[in-house]
């Protein structure tokens, strides 16, 4: 074999290895397209049931606090108009027979309120705005601490599973905040900076060492659930400071 | 008819390239306004365009020689007045190889763009010096700028089949099924192929012209392949169901 042929050989052969290896290559790609395919769906459908979970913990806890508050005011509230109509009733004399229809007539309209609250309608009919409104009144009445609340912008209508997830989180948040802080003074804000739409809550309270991990992993479960509906949550917080937390909401 | 006009234009390739051009110009002029000025399309009809015309160019040369000895003699070449290689140099080596980068950077996903930006410029820097210093000239072989092109243009493939298997928008679509799949494919294809051919080329023409002849055919079956892709590119508004739309292609 002369050298010159040996060379052709040589042609004839690098032809032929970078063809195989390009289409080896390609085939390969083709196979780790398909692998990484199957695993991709696989995590969506894993996130997409760690989604569902989580809106249904969320729903069921909902729900398990209103089924407190209705037996609460059953106690507390109906019982008592009941017993105090009876009492009308059961009198002799005509204006507290009247008195007692007016009561009757005020546990019905309470037995209609409470049934409201029954199912998780009421999740649609109210704003972000109107919840928070409504939770901060309620502190101020109980006279556990000042609110103030303020809004530059309007979060408009929001998802049924992205509002369910905020209001879940802001009542946790405001929970926290009475149980563990003592505030005397609890502030909410909304704005937008940007396309990223922020919730505020600050509390001068106790505050607490953020680098050490609460027992009831509470913060994770926060953070937790902004992310299922693509938001955020930052916390700032250092003992005797109060704490910040900013919600960020998904744009 | 002058039997040497025959020879030079009426071989199979050109037969077959020149019909893709009337092909690719109907499906073109056939597409929206919107369309046209669309880089996705625009592009791919540049890069026919100027194909077919450098291979008629090249044909050209073989049958005017009056003309190919003086471009020949104005790029210094007074030595080998026949060879078109200047052609084959400007034309595929250059030009094409700098539009199909860009055909790539259209491709890629928004990140990766700028290592193609910054692969035309060093392209176009280094072929540049390496000409003007007379280290490549232009009517001679040139191994360096065309092992530099086929790398560049095996690297934007590798971009962009690493996108492919990384990317989330890739991920959710059906790869044989891109047009840009098939494309970058026989680009990769062609450009390995054809820069061992080039390098032989003239080698082997010395010792054994058959293999020299089998193996410059390479370049040009996979030349009509890259061709008939770039029609399919155009013509795939016209067929959305056999080709999905391109993850990274903005819609009209």
């Amino acid at each position: 074999m002369n050298p010159s042929e040996d060379q052709i050989y040589v042609i004839i052969f690098s032809t032929l290895f970078l063809g195989g290896l390009m289409s080896t290559f390609v085939v390969a790609m083709v196979f780790i397209h398909r692998q990484r395919q199957a695993q991709n769906k696989q995590k969506l459908d894993q996130i997409k049931s760690e989604h569902e979970k989580t809106l249904l913990n969320i729903e069921n806890e909902i729900q398990q606090d209103t089924l407190t508050h209705v037996g609460r005011e059953l106690h507390d509230n109906i019982g008592q108009l009941l017993s105090l109509a009876k009492l009308y009733l059961g009198s002799s004399k005509p204006e507290k027979q009247q008195e007692g229809k007016e009561t009757i007539n005020q546990v019905i309209s309470e037995v209609r309120a409470l049934s409201k609250n029954l199912n998780l309608d009421w999740v649609e009919s109210l704003t972000i705005e109107e919840f928070i409104e409504q939770q901060l009144q309620k502190i101020e009445s109980t006279g556990f601490c000042k609110t103030t609340f303020e809004h530059s912008i309007e979060l408009g209508e929001l998802p049924k599973d992205q509002k369910l997830v905020l209001i879940r989180v802001i009542q946790e948040i405001l929970n926290n905040a009475m149980k563990h802080a003592s505030p005397e003074e609890i502030k909410v804000k909304i704005w937008k900076d940007g396309a990223t739409r922020t919730i505020q809550i600050k509390d001068n309270g106790k505050g607490f060492d953020t680098s050490i991990e609460s027992s009831g992993s509470g913060m994770y479960n926060l953070k937790k659930r902004m992310e299922t509906i693509g938001g955020d949550v930052s916390i700032t917080s250092s003992i005797g400071n109060g704490t910040l937390i900013h919600l960020l909401l998904p744009n | 008819m002058d039997r040497s006009i025959i020879e030079q234009f009426g071989s199979w390739y050109l037969i077959i390239i020149d019909s893709f051009l009337i092909i690719g110009s109907l499906i073109f002029f056939r597409l929206s306004k919107d369309r046209k000025t669309k880089i996705f399309y625009w592009l791919p009809y540049v890069i026919l365009a100027f194909t077919v015309f450098y291979e008629n160019l090249g044909a050209y040369t073989n049958y005017n020689l009056e003309f190919k000895k003086s471009v020949n003699a104005l790029l210094g070449n007074t030595e080998n007045p026949n060879y078109n290689l200047w052609v084959f140099n400007i034309c595929f080596q250059q030009i094409t190889t700098i539009l199909y980068l860009l055909l790539i950077r259209n491709w890629l996903e928004p990140s990766k763009k700028k290592f193609i930006n910054w692969m035309l410029l060093i392209f176009v820097f280094i072929s540049f010096a390496l000409q003007i210093t007379g280290i490549e000239p232009l009517y001679l072989d040139q191994p360096i700028i065309s092992a530099m092109g086929a790398n560049m243009i095996l690297i934007g493939s590798g971009l962009y089949f690493m996108g492919l298997i990384t990317n989330q928008h890739y991920l959710e679509t059906e790869p044989l099924r891109l047009i840009s799949f098939w494309q970058m494919t026989f680009l990769l294809f062609t450009y390995s192929l054809t820069y061992i051919s080039s390098v032989s080329y003239l080698y082997l023409y010395e010792f054994n012209p058959d293999l020299g002849q089998s193996i410059s055919q390479i370049d040009m079956y996979m030349g009509i392949i890259n061709i008939g892709i770039l029609i399919l590119i155009i013509a795939s508004p016209l067929l959305p169901k056999v080709f999905l739309r391109e993850p990274f292609y903005e819609p009209i």
